[in-house]
């Protein structure tokens, strides 16, 4: 019993959790104190949730340049993980910092929405830095499990409870294609250790041919494909996202599809470098489908959550070329675009909270007509994201599009660029037709309702910056994220 | 000095942000606003004079600032840098001088208007990107500054966006422009990756490409493609055939803004660009007889239509598109000093002239007001002898007109015989073009100085109760014009050629640009007519009796008989609709591409090969829409329908690599 | 003698499984399913993994169908709820019909040759089946563990945040 007991603490390593420790401490101390405070009150819990972030950033913070693995390898705080942490991080402070006069205008001022985010993010975390199938597995149940919960929170409303309902549903559907993935790969390895399962399959090449292992890696990447939202894995997206309460939504796209990628391109490129040319092929369909859907059904959207939400499945296109591209310029190219897709997505929905109304009546394309000019501030930061999405120089969308494509073409995949900035430019005619609403309609409204509280005025002038920063000078982070791949 | 050349697009920058957030509700004040946004574009314009001059002096003529680097990608290196040569210092000086000009002439014309700010913040953008555009060292800032001047002239055209007319006008400069810029990226692409995969230069910065050029090869197919390309982006920024349509229609915006961006600055970025990748358009001589023969065709397609227009800024938008294809004549026959020489000249009179407009509009439109009536302020058929009322924009009117038709000694003239000059004798010249040349400026003089007549001289048409309100304009207007119009005068002493005794000052300070592709690329005058000054002489002198005859014919025309217009109209009846129509040329291009998209299939069918770029821009747009309401019936919103899909999908990428 | 009695069992598994879909009373669905997990504890059992068997019919076969039973009856559905949907059953079974050629040709193709782990049945029966994996859950996968109890106290708070009256 002693020697278990020395066996099982001799490969604890709290430092390799740190970040996820922290959040889930402060995620069940919340919930805790959430007990005693009056029903209404949501600034402490705000608050509260917003330290944690901080506090989890600094430890995240601390971990760049100095990897920490434990637990039999089970979790490997590398900088891959640390990237991903604090992209998940922000996608989490700039998310609660404009949930809660929305909660409050919507009448859901409820508590248990911030621990739940931290969860979220936390199970985010373990996504990213899994480095075994168990805890991946686990990091994503516990991130979609929240979500499934976040999504339908409004459960006065039939949209919100349809789409957590839909959302769990067809989660669970693909949860069950991603863990047949998985068994079958624990069956021809032996291991669930993404690393000896890449070394096994290395040392016995007969196996990269093996139907097993092909599928499960096709079955295992559905898993990850419906996450992120690819194309055919991506009918749930809209129907989710419109329903979905506006700041969940925000973070839907923003987080948990970043974590989605990471843990993808880690086993991918930790397992299945043996098998590069087959799930490059895979992948370069799925991210010309991808991108072609999104773009071309958003066309025909009138609702701008609606067309965000379509807009965000061509974006996981857009990255899913990084993939195939598979080299650094295009790894590091996937954690720069989802950084900067975090900034421009966000403020995106940032703006449409303010624009919206109360009960979300007002995010039609004439909703926003003349805006630019009753509210200056509001229309100019729409323009900024606007642009970023666009992939319009010099925003962060610009230089991520550059990286990933750069990446493409280095890699010999010139006709997949070149589709890729088809689509871009197609993207072009139903964000533009937002800016033509916003400067060049009569506005309809006064817009006098809305109110410009500090908190989500600081989530659009950080996403601002952000989009500007990343835009005009990308190297240092770009440089970044080229020490944190493999 | 040269590492100041940041502050240059900078300062507008800055105008532009605290007049777009603060003006409407901070700063208010008309003359506050006003001040912030002629005094960044001023200080623009004082750091530009002191690059200038500083590297007027420097006997090293190219300078490199980067401020910092923007995207690293292997090889690739992408810089936030300035270039600033003998080309891109006299493009500033041009934008920032002709820009606080009118700027200031803003404050006077635009009083008033509701959105004052808007309109200072825009156009200062608009300043600040021109400036990107002709400084960006490499092409992905002068793309940058490329896309931003034709979003703020998109935004000016639409500025008053209650008009229904204007907001198409915008969205038509807007979807023309987009064609171009397509062609831009192309070309840039081309170029880019075969340098970078074939010859293993990995650039965007243009001194390096300009250095690696030979490497592409004279006359090689992928320098073709690559500049026709480019020259299609030229097209649709500079409005020429087959792209020019959306230029006439952008006088839906406010003058000034017509004087600034569609005459004086972006819609010469084509012409500049041209004049920046010299060594590439030198490498192509196919592509240079395109551009020659376009820009002809432009020029006198476009002078032809100005005959018939009765609308005084109609007359001026087609003169300048009529001169811009001047512009790109000269750059066709490898005259590229001559074709930003006229780019110079062309900006200050065209500017002149357009303002000049702007200063009778606007008293017309305040004494129309004052009467209450609704004639149009800017028909030409309710104006005429308003000398007497106006004599500053009279005169500063007249002398830009000069300028335009070419007499000498005013600027017009010394460009202009210039570039003919170079169309005759020049190696890579073509004598259809110089006849075109030659008879288009007789038409230039002649409907110019119709409008001239029109507006100033001759009975006066104004309606009896408008007529004691027209006034002269207030200073910030007058004075302007008066610049302009004094830079018009002289601005054509920079380059008198050798044969009047000059120096040709202009064509030495290009030296350092253009010199070396006309060298190695062998492109001059001829040997034959380059030490005989008599031919030139006789050019000259042709030019100038065209210029004079055809000042004489509206004279007569206009003035001494006003009947002949009426008679000459009635005699040729059937080409006057013609003309007076524009050719019929936004209809065609409206029953050939833009309303029927059935038509189009028609086409097709019957054999048909209708592949003109507004065509195919839209039958895109219709097929992507009918595609998208297609695939949004899959999105049904039933759940196991999702879940079906799901399956489906995983069936397929599964018997996929288990079958093969 | 074994594989007769697996093919029995697997027989029984598939037609209580085709029962769950078909049933017309959401009772009986869920008898049937009880059924389905009995099946399978058989199969574990047939597997040398008796502990997994022994979970299979507490936690399945008996906590959570009685569960679901006690749902069903307390809820006490109406017709409406008992009317089964045939909406898109035709796509239904062209897409199970394409699964199932899928898998048919999967395992003719299929050389299912996988390694074999460090658990031998020396070690099984010396240690103890259930001891090993009590031991592997401390140490190599105590994280995935531990990680499994935030999971369930997320689901905890997720049901109560959708199921109470008025938060």
């Amino acid at each position: 019993m002693e020697n278990l007991v020395q066996i099982a603490l001799q490969n604890v390593n709290l430092a390799a959790i740190m970040p996820s420790l922290v959040l889930v401490c402060f995620g069940m101390g919340l919930l805790l104190i959430n007990v005693f405070l009056p029903r209404g009150t949501t600034r402490p819990a705000v608050w509260i949730s917003l330290v944690g972030i901080v506090v989890t950033a600094v430890v995240t913070v601390q971990g760049w340049g100095n990897p920490q693995y434990g637990f039999s390898d089970a979790v490997a705080l590398d900088n891959f993980a640390t990237f991903f942490n604090v992209t998940f991080l922000l996608a989490a402070a700039l998310t609660i910092l404009m949930s809660d006069d929305y909660l409050r205008r919507e009448g859901y001022a409820v508590n248990e929405y911030y621990p739940l985010i931290l969860f979220t993010t936390a199970g985010a975390m373990w996504m990213a830095s899994g480095t075994d199938m168990m805890t991946i597995f686990l990091g994503l149940e516990v991130m979609s499990i929240s979500l499934y919960v976040l999504a339908g929170f409004f459960r006065g409303q039939s949209a919100s409870n349809e789409a957590g309902l839909k959302y769990f549903l067809l989660g669970a559907f693909s949860t069950g294609f991603l863990l047949y993935g998985m068994a079958l790969i624990y069956g021809v390895t032996g291991s669930t250790r993404l690393t000896e399962i890449g070394a096994y399959l290395n040392s016995h090449s007969s196996l990269l041919a093996n139907p097993m292992t092909l599928a499960g890696l096709v079955l295992l990447s559905i898993g990850f494909l419906f996450k992120l939202g690819a194309a055919p894995f991506h009918m749930w997206t809209p129907d989710v996202y419109q329903g979905a309460p506006t700041p969940v939504t925000a973070f839907m796209s923003a987080g948990p599809k970043a974590a989605a990628f990471a843990a993808f391109l880690r086993t991918l490129e930790y397992c299945f470098f043996g098998l590069k040319p087959e799930w490059s092929a895979m992948l370069w369909v799925l991210a010309v489908l991808t991108m072609t859907v999104g773009n071309v059904i958003a066309i025909s959207q009138t609702n701008i959550k609606r067309m965000l939400a379509y807009s965000s499945i061509s974006h996981a296109g857009y990255a899913l070329v990084g993939l195939v591209a598979a080299n650094e310029i295009g790894y590091s190219g996937v954690l720069f675009y989802m950084l900067a897709y975090t900034f421009m997505n966000i403020g995106a929905f940032a703006v449409l909270i303010l624009v919206g109304k109360q009960g979300e009546e007002n995010l039609t394309l004439e909703g926003f007509a003349g805006l630019g000019y009753k509210r200056p501030l509001l229309g100019v930061a729409m323009s900024v994201f606007l642009f970023a999405l666009m992939g319009l120089p010099p925003t962060a969308g610009f230089a991520g599009k550059f990286y990933i494509f750069a990446g493409a073409v280095k890699a010999g995949y010139i006709w997949l660029a070149i589709i890729g900035v088809l689509n871009s430019a197609v993207s072009l005619y139903y964000y533009l037709r937002v800016m033509v609403y916003m400067y060049f309609r009569d506005p309809t409204e006064d817009y006098a309702w809305i109110s410009l509280p500090v908190s989500v005025l600081a989530t659009i002038i950080l996403a601002v910056i952000g989009c500007l920063y990343l835009g005009i000078l990308p190297n240092e982070v770009m440089a970044m994220a080229k020490t944190a791949i493999f | 000095m040269y590492d100041k050349l940041w502050l240059i697009p900078f300062f507008p920058l800055v105008g532009s942000i605290i007049n777009g957030l603060f003006g409407k509700r901070f700063i208010r004040n008309e003359a506050a606003i006003g001040a912030i946004g002629t005094g960044a574009v001023f200080l623009s314009f004082l750091v530009s004079c002191s690059c200038f001059f500083t590297l007027l002096n420097d006997p090293v003529k190219v300078h490199q600032q980067v401020v910092a680097s923007w995207m690293t990608v292997g090889q690739l290196q992408v810089d936030w840098g300035f270039l600033l040569d003998p080309l891109s210092a006299l493009m500033i000086m041009v934008v920032t001088g002709v820009g606080s000009l009118i700027h200031l002439y803003s404050i006077g014309y635009m009083h008033g208007e509701e959105g004052f700010y808007r309109f200072f913040c825009y156009l200062n953008l608009f300043v600040c990107a021109m400036l990107m555009l002709v400084l960006g060292n490499n092409a992905l800032v002068m793309f940058i500054g490329w896309e931003g001047v034709g979003l703020c002239s998109y935004l000016l055209i639409g500025y008053y966006f209650e008009k229904k007319s204007a907001g198409d006008a915008a969205k038509k400069a807007f979807v023309v422009n987009r064609v171009g810029d397509f062609g831009f990226l192309v070309g840039l692409f081309t170029i880019f990756w075969t340098l970078g995969s074939q010859h293993g230069v990995w650039t965007l910065n243009f001194v390096e490409i300009s250095e690696n050029a030979h490497l592409l090869g004279f006359g090689g197919t992928v320098v073709t493609v690559a500049t026709l390309c480019f020259f299609l982006g030229a097209t649709g920024k500079s409005a020429q055939i087959p792209l020019y349509t959306w230029l006439p229609d952008a006088m839906e915006g406010p003058t000034p803004v017509s004087a600034l961006i569609h005459a004086a600055t972006m819609v010469t970025a084509g012409v500049y660009m041209i004049g920046r990748m010299n060594v590439l358009f030198a490498m192509s001589p196919t592509t240079m007889t395109v551009v020659a023969l376009i820009g002809a065709f432009t020029a006198i397609v476009a002078a032809s239509i100005g005959f018939a227009q009765n609308d005084i800024k109609r007359v001026l938008a087609y003169s300048t598109v009529s001169q811009l294809g001047f512009m790109f004549m000269a750059m066709g026959v490898g005259a590229f000093t001559a074709g930003i020489f006229h780019l110079m000249t062309h900006a200050f009179f065209k500017a002149c002239l357009f303002l000049g407009s702007g200063s009778v509009i606007h008293a017309m439109h305040h004494a129309l007001h004052h009467a209450h009536l609704d004639d149009d302020p800017q028909d030409m058929r309710n104006m005429g002898g308003l000398k007497k009322y106006m004599p500053i924009t009279w005169a500063t009117f007249g002398i830009s007109c000069i300028a335009i038709a070419g007499i000498p000694p005013l600027a017009g003239f010394f460009s202009k015989d210039e570039i003919l000059w170079w169309t005759f004798g020049s190696t890579r010249g073509n004598l259809l073009v110089w006849g075109i040349g030659a008879i288009t400026a007789g038409m230039t003089a002649f409907y110019m100085f119709r409008c001239f007549f029109m507006t100033f001289h001759g009975e006066q048409r104004t309606h009896k109760k408008a007529k004691d309100h027209v006034h002269e304009s207030p200073w910030v207007i007058t004075v302007p014009l008066m610049v302009l119009a004094f830079l018009a005068v002289v601005g054509g002493f920079v380059g008198v050629p050798a044969a009047l005794g000059g120096h040709n000052q202009i064509h030495h300070y290009f030296e350092p640009v253009f010199g070396h592709a006309q060298e190695v690329y062998k492109i001059g005058i001829k040997e034959a007519l380059e030490h005989s000054h008599a031919a030139e002489y006789g050019l000259m002198g042709l030019s100038i009796a065209i210029a004079v005859i055809g000042i004489g014919i509206a004279f007569t025309m206009y003035l001494k008989r006003p009947e002949l217009p009426g008679r000459f109209t009635a005699r040729f009846s059937q080409l006057h609709r013609w003309v007076y129509n524009k050719w019929f040329v936004d209809e065609a291009y409206d029953v050939l591409f833009v309303n029927s998209t059935k038509k189009f299939a028609t086409f097709c069918w019957k054999g048909f090969d209708v592949k003109v770029v507004d065509g195919v821009v839209n039958g895109t747009g219709k097929l992507v829409n009918v595609l998208s309401t297609a695939l949004r019936y899959t999105q049904s919103g039933l759940l196991h329908n999702y879940a079906l899909t799901m399956v489906l999908g995983t069936v397929v990428m599964v018997a996929i690599f288990l079958l093969q | 003698m074994e594989t007769i009695f697996f093919y029995l069992v697997a027989l029984v598994a598939v037609v209580s499984g085709f029962l769950v879909v078909r049933c017309q009373s959401p009772v009986n669905s869920a008898l049937a399913l009880v059924n389905t997990f009995f099946c399978l504890a058989v199969f574990y059992v047939m597997l040398y993994a008796p502990f997994m068997a022994a979970i299979q019919v507490i936690v399945y076969a008996g906590a959570i169908m009685v569960l679901i039973l006690f749902v069903i009856m307390l809820l006490n559905l109406g017709t409406e709820a008992r009317k089964r949907y045939t909406h898109g059953v035709v796509w239904a079974a062209i897409a199970s019909l394409l699964v199932l050629v899928n898998v048919v040709f999967f395992i003719k193709r299929g050389r299912v040759t996988g390694a074999e782990g460090d658990i031998t049945d020396y070690l099984i029966k010396t240690e103890g089946h259930t001891e090993l994996i009590g031991k592997a859950l401390y140490t190599e996968f105590l994280l995935p563990f531990e990680i499994a109890s935030i999971l369930l106290l997320v689901a905890i708070v997720g049901a109560v945040i959708l199921a109470k009256k008025d938060v």
